[in-house]
């Protein structure tokens, strides 16, 4: 079968959209349910990613080939790059017999990035969470809505976010963070 | 609008919770043996507080999780929030009192 290429609903407003924001390419997003009080568990995932699973909220751990992302108490996201067939079978393979959950997600989220001074500006605009650098730094993620969208926003540098929006969701939240980045770098 | 502390993600925004009416209702141990009006009881019947009042709410665009919070109908002051299977915390002495 060709290989069919990545395209969202995002990206027929791409060209439009201002510098500090770009739509990523796919990436390999496992999702990971499993009891983390359980050290087998951990251990297994460990030895299959290299990491160790954060157990508090909003956290992200980053190993080599991936990083986890807090969910909820059971649950973790790992994104990643390269193939999801050969992280989903190295988990599977590692956690057999075990009381878990992996399921491939990589088609479900796609990720905005958005970087540079009015990124934070840009996010006080469209969420209640609070994105001031004294509350959320690198390294913490966060599933809350962005205009009024579920997502998932990660800070991954001083001034640099991942927006994961479901694809169904992503003509509409790449709009909304387009205007508003627009917005805040015109006015400043 | 209402800012409600998840036990996990703390303190949110109301609209990223669901309302999941009175807690700490039991489901009886077996259905099959109970009459229609007990039934009924069970799934209809709620008590309409005016003041202090134990709830349930998920918090839906988060860690998607059910936990129960005491609010007062009346004033919307949230005590505290605790999840399933804890003991609630203290209920200040009077109905409206603040905390």
């Amino acid at each position: 079968m060709a290989e069919t290429p990545w395209i969202t609903p995002a990206a027929a407003i791409a060209e439009s959209f201002p510098d500090g924001l770009k739509e990523l390419g796919p990436r390999v997003q496992v999702n990971l349910r499993g009891d983390v009080t359980d050290s087998t568990f951990v251990n297994a995932v460990k030895t299959a990613t290299g990491l160790d699973l954060p157990d508090a909220p909003n956290k992200v751990a980053a190993g080599k080939e991936c990083k986890a992302l807090w969910l909820s108490p059971d649950e973790w996201l790992l994104v990643g790059e390269g193939e999801a067939a050969s992280l989903v079978q190295s988990l599977e393979e590692a956690l057999s017999g075990q009381y878990v959950a992996i399921n491939d997600v990589s088609a479900n989220r796609t990720i905005f990035e958005i970087s540079g001074p009015y990124c934070h500006q840009v996010l006080m605009k469209s969420s209640e969470v609070d994105f001031h650098p004294r509350a959320f730094a690198p390294g913490n993620c966060v599933q809350t809505l962005i205009a009024k969208s579920q997502a998932i926003v990660e800070q991954v540098g001083r001034e640099m976010f991942h927006i994961y929006v479901r694809n169904s969701f992503s003509r509409y939240a790449g709009a909304w963070l387009a205007e508003a980045l627009v917005e805040y770098s015109e006015t400043s | 609008m209402l800012n409600i502390d998840c036990p996990w993600c703390g303190k949110r925004h109301e609209t990223e919770f669901h309302y999941g009416g009175e807690a700490h209702i039991a489901r009886p141990e077996d259905p099959a043996k109970l009459e229609d009006t007990e039934w009924a009881e069970f799934l209809f019947m709620r008590t309409n507080t005016k003041g202090y009042f134990a709830e349930r709410w998920l918090h839906s665009h988060g860690c998607r999780r059910w936990f129960n919070v005491i609010r007062n109908t009346v004033t919307h002051d949230i005590v505290g929030s605790y999840k399933m299977g804890e003991k609630p915390p203290k209920l200040p002495k009077r109905t409206g009192d603040a905390k």
